[in-house]
């Protein structure tokens, strides 16, 4: 018996070496360097200016020509000619940043900037109307570029991306501070499209010599803004420390740490645990957020805000009996949509019942009322339209989209079967789904869009603003009449006569051709930890936070 | 050696199957890689545009051929997603695998031949019944739950652990915990099985009729007998850690091979789950030529049964 108990206790001590061995060699192997880095990283996370937030996946790219969806890192490492604020009445207005001042010709084609001078590069090279040239060009011309729809506009630009010119006639520089950009065609948005996060502003020495290191390399991925990134860790953790040449106030923040975490529910749990500042509500199910956050501990560290965006139900004009202008407005009545608000986002929201969302320029109130929740008118219409038992439709859904999302489609599925229409939800993963969609052939789905820049044009043209975009969009609408008519809108001059024709295709759209669902607008809820007093979210309500708005707790 | 070589040479088709399978799979499945790219921004020029620069329209075969001229030489294409070099971001998160992989297999390892030996020797009495019955446990959790509890418990509850990676030997308990916990219920089971088989023979008897204490023969003996099959386990479980812990990475937030590939899958970004998978093939084919090669030192007859 004591044999075996020594003879145990030595294999024992054996696997403890052998353990202490291989722990001890792996970690001084590979590991070592990140070990000592991030072990500081841990080290200072609590300090005075600091900020800690985490992000669910790790960025594309710094490069904003390169992505159309990270730009968290880039509206604050960059500034842009213009910027949008949101303003007390929820909703925005557009405000100088690098731009000092600017006209605008009668004919409405012609824009003469002048720039803020004194403004640099955070290594200290200067900010001149060149590298706006320059910027707009690259934008134009990179071959990686998903960028061209901001400047596609100028006059030139479409001779540039052929190839037929190499030069961008539109845009003249006269001296340091001063250039003019001339469009092809008046179009209204074309200063609110300059103030969207693609259209930051880069200098041309820099981002030259760069070369493809732009964008991925910290090092040489500068811009104006309030904050550059010290550190990115790929997959782990990215640093902003704050610019010591910024040329606008310096930020209450100073260093902002963000980890990448890519599981809601460690997310949540580095928050209750007090290792991050902030969580963002879109990253948990929303059932998951009320019941953890939505208590008497967290509820006045909630942060409402306002969201310019519309969730919609997008039906295919190509399948049957979807193409029946009567089969789409019983749709729209047959939806209660009150009730997928309250039950599967706690009221958090409005209904929308058009194209535009709350806040929007062009938004009126004037569309209340067009979608009425009608179960007996839904059935009446259908009768008419020759379907009084109903039919069968699909649905497609995005695997990928949080569970809130099919809970709202398994209740317009409960809806529709009220009216006897039988709604197959079929799961897609996101890239099939996209894939799908874009081809034109999906069935119907449901899909939010939230503005790029505040016009009604970024929603309008999107959808419906060439015979192209309503394939892509799966809606295949097939009034040409109606396409042209948003594709011109943009060119009106005058801004009350642009925003009636708006109001108009806004009711033509949805009041008499049924062709879109509106649904609600969600607010967008972030939960603050103890450190942070306030901040401004993103005008528009998107997953960016805009470093420099934060105030720390003292 | 000359069994090694034939062996070496034998991978070399299942290595150019499995590329070429993956590349076929991955180009019937739906979902072009530029329209995830653009999520909701996307307009047909651009799309045209991006896919003819990918080279994604080109015809497979070149595409394939192309391929394995660029792996032969370390070159594994560059990320459609973070346009980066795919060899890099491997070797990347490298690092980071390995680590992992390591501290769980010693944990895994450890715990497992322990219990396992004293298991044996103590067969059928309280000891034996009360490890066997964790390791069951261990065997049939899932690695998600191990996780997600492990995390809960003594990161969230206790505070003891971090939440999560942070570089340090401490961040990284939990994770190896996790990820070796099944293999730890495995090895157990296994050691003891193969133990109490092993300790049966005559041989045994003799060496304890000798006058040999029975430590000395468990450990000089049996125990080397009994390990063939735990080592074939072994190997195979080696080789599946190091090809990343896709849940154990996602919930430990660790910059893995796991969380390479299953990001690169939901982006339909072809390179990177081609260089991934390729990888995994390699680290799983050098896994079983281990595996192989211990045995033969271990059991010198599979050599010249040759």
């Amino acid at each position: 018996m004591k044999k075996t108990t020594k003879c145990i206790l030595g294999t024992m001590f054996m696997a403890a070496l052998l353990a202490g061995c291989g722990g001890s060699s792996s970690d001084a192997g590979s590991g070592a360097a990140e070990t000592q880095e991030s072990a500081q990283v841990t080290s200072v996370a609590a300090e005075d200016g600091v900020v800690r937030i985490a992000n669910i996946a790790d960025y594309q790219t710094l490069d904003v020509h390169k992505t159309s969806a990270d730009f968290t890192i880039p509206i604050n490492v960059f500034d842009r000619l213009f910027e949008i604020v949101p303003t007390d009445g929820g909703s925005t207005e557009i405000v100088n940043s690098l731009v000092d001042d600017y006209t605008i010709s009668e004919d409405g084609l012609t824009y003469d900037f002048t720039l803020k001078s004194g403004v640099t590069f955070s290594d200290g090279t200067p900010f001149t109307a060149n590298d706006v040239k320059y910027t707009i060009e690259r934008a134009l011309t990179l071959p990686e570029t998903v960028q061209t729809d901001i400047y596609a506009s100028i006059a030139g630009a479409q001779e540039l991306m052929d190839g037929t010119a190499d030069d961008l006639s539109g845009v003249v520089v006269t001296d340091d501070t001063h250039f003019s950009i001339t469009l092809s065609v008046p179009y209204a948005g074309f200063i609110g499209q300059l103030a969207t996060p693609g259209a930051a502003m880069f200098s041309e020495s820099i981002t030259e010599a760069a070369g493809d290191s732009f964008g991925q390399d910290p090092a040489v991925t500068i811009g104006t803004g309030p904050y550059m990134v010290t550190s990115w860790e790929r997959n782990a953790s990215l640093t902003l420390e704050v610019n010591p040449n910024y040329w606008g106030e310096e930020p209450d923040v100073k260093k902002v740490i963000i980890s990448i975490v890519p599981d809601p529910s460690t997310m949540s749990m580095m928050f209750q645990n007090g290792e991050l500042d902030m969580l963002d509500g879109d990253e948990l199910d929303s059932a998951v957020f009320d019941a953890t956050y939505r208590t008497p501990q967290y509820e006045d560290k909630i942060v409402s805000a306002f969201r310019l965006a519309t969730t919609y139900m997008a039906l295919n004009e190509n399948v049957e009996p979807l193409n029946d202008v009567n089969v789409r407005k019983a749709i729209q009545m047959a939806i209660d949509r009150q009730t997928i608000l309250d039950t599967v986002y706690s009221g958090g929201g409005f209904l929308v019942d058009g194209i535009y969302a709350r806040g929007l320029l062009g938004y009126t109130e004037d569309n209340q009322g067009w979608l009425q929740y009608d179960p007996e008118g839904a059935k009446a219409l259908l009768a008419e339209a020759g379907y009084p038992d109903g039919f069968t439709m699909e649905i497609s859904s995005d695997n990928s989209a949080s569970s809130s999302v099919l809970l709202v489609l398994q209740i317009i599925q409960q809806n529709l079967a009220e009216v006897g229409i039988t709604l197959d939800i079929v799961p897609y993963d996101e890239a099939s789904w996209l894939d799908l969609r874009q081809s034109g052939e999906m069935p119907s789905f449901v899909a939010t869009w939230t503005a790029d820049y505040n016009d009604p044009d970024n929603f309008i043209y999107t959808f419906f603003g060439s015979e192209e975009n309503v394939v892509n969009r799966s809606l295949n609408y097939k009034d040409t009449d109606v396409i042209n008519r948003v594709a011109a809108a943009r060119a009106i001059i005058d801004d009350e006569e642009r925003m009636a024709e708006y109001a108009a295709l806004e009711e033509k759209i949805v009041k008499e051709d049924a062709a879109w669902v509106p649904l609600f607008s969600r607010s967008h809820f972030y939960v603050l930890g103890d450190r942070v007093e306030s901040f401004t979210p993103h005008w528009a309500g998107y997953s960016a936070y805009i470093y420099s708005t934060f105030k720390l707790a003292d | 050696m000359k069994y090694f070589l034939k062996r070496v040479i034998g991978t070399i088709p299942v290595l150019l199957g499995v590329v070429l399978l993956i590349f076929v799979m991955l180009r019937i499945i739906p979902g072009n890689p530029v329209v995830i790219l653009l999520g909701e921004h996307y307009d047909q020029a651009t799309i045209d545009r991006l896919t003819d620069l990918m080279g994604y329209d080109q015809p497979i075969l070149l595409q394939f051929v192309n391929y394995v001229k660029g792996a032969l030489v370390g070159d594994l294409g560059v990320s459609y997603k973070y346009s980066r070099p795919v060899t890099e971001m491997i070797m990347e998160a490298l690092p980071y695998t390995i680590r992992l992989a390591l501290m769980a297999v010693v944990f895994a390892w450890g715990l497992g031949l322990i219990t396992g030996i004293i298991a044996a020797v103590k067969k059928n009495n309280f000891i034996d019944r009360m490890f066997m019955g964790v390791s069951l446990l261990g065997v049939s959790m899932p690695i998600f739950m191990t996780s997600l509890l492990l995390q809960y418990i003594f990161a969230f509850k206790l505070g003891w652990l971090p939440m999560t990676e942070e570089g340090t030997f401490a961040s990284m308990i939990l994770p190896a915990i996790a990820l070796g916990w099944n293999s730890a219920g495995s090895v157990a089971r296994m050691t003891r099985s193969s133990l109490i088989e092993v300790m049966q023979a005559d041989y045994i008897d003799t060496a304890r009729a000798k006058g040999l204490r029975k430590g000395a023969v468990i450990i000089g003996h049996a125990l080397k007998n009994s390990l063939l099959p735990v080592v074939t386990m072994m190997a195979l479980q080696l080789s599946s850690m190091l090809s990343g812990a896709v849940i154990t990475e996602s919930v430990f937030a660790i910059p893995g091979i796991g969380r390479l590939a299953t990001t690169a899958i939901n982006n339909r970004d072809m390179p990177v789950l081609q260089g991934t998978v390729l990888f995994t093939t390699v680290i799983v084919i050098a896994g079983n030529l281990l595996a192989d090669f211990l045995y033969s030192v271990l059991d010198p007859r599979i050599r010249k049964g040759d």
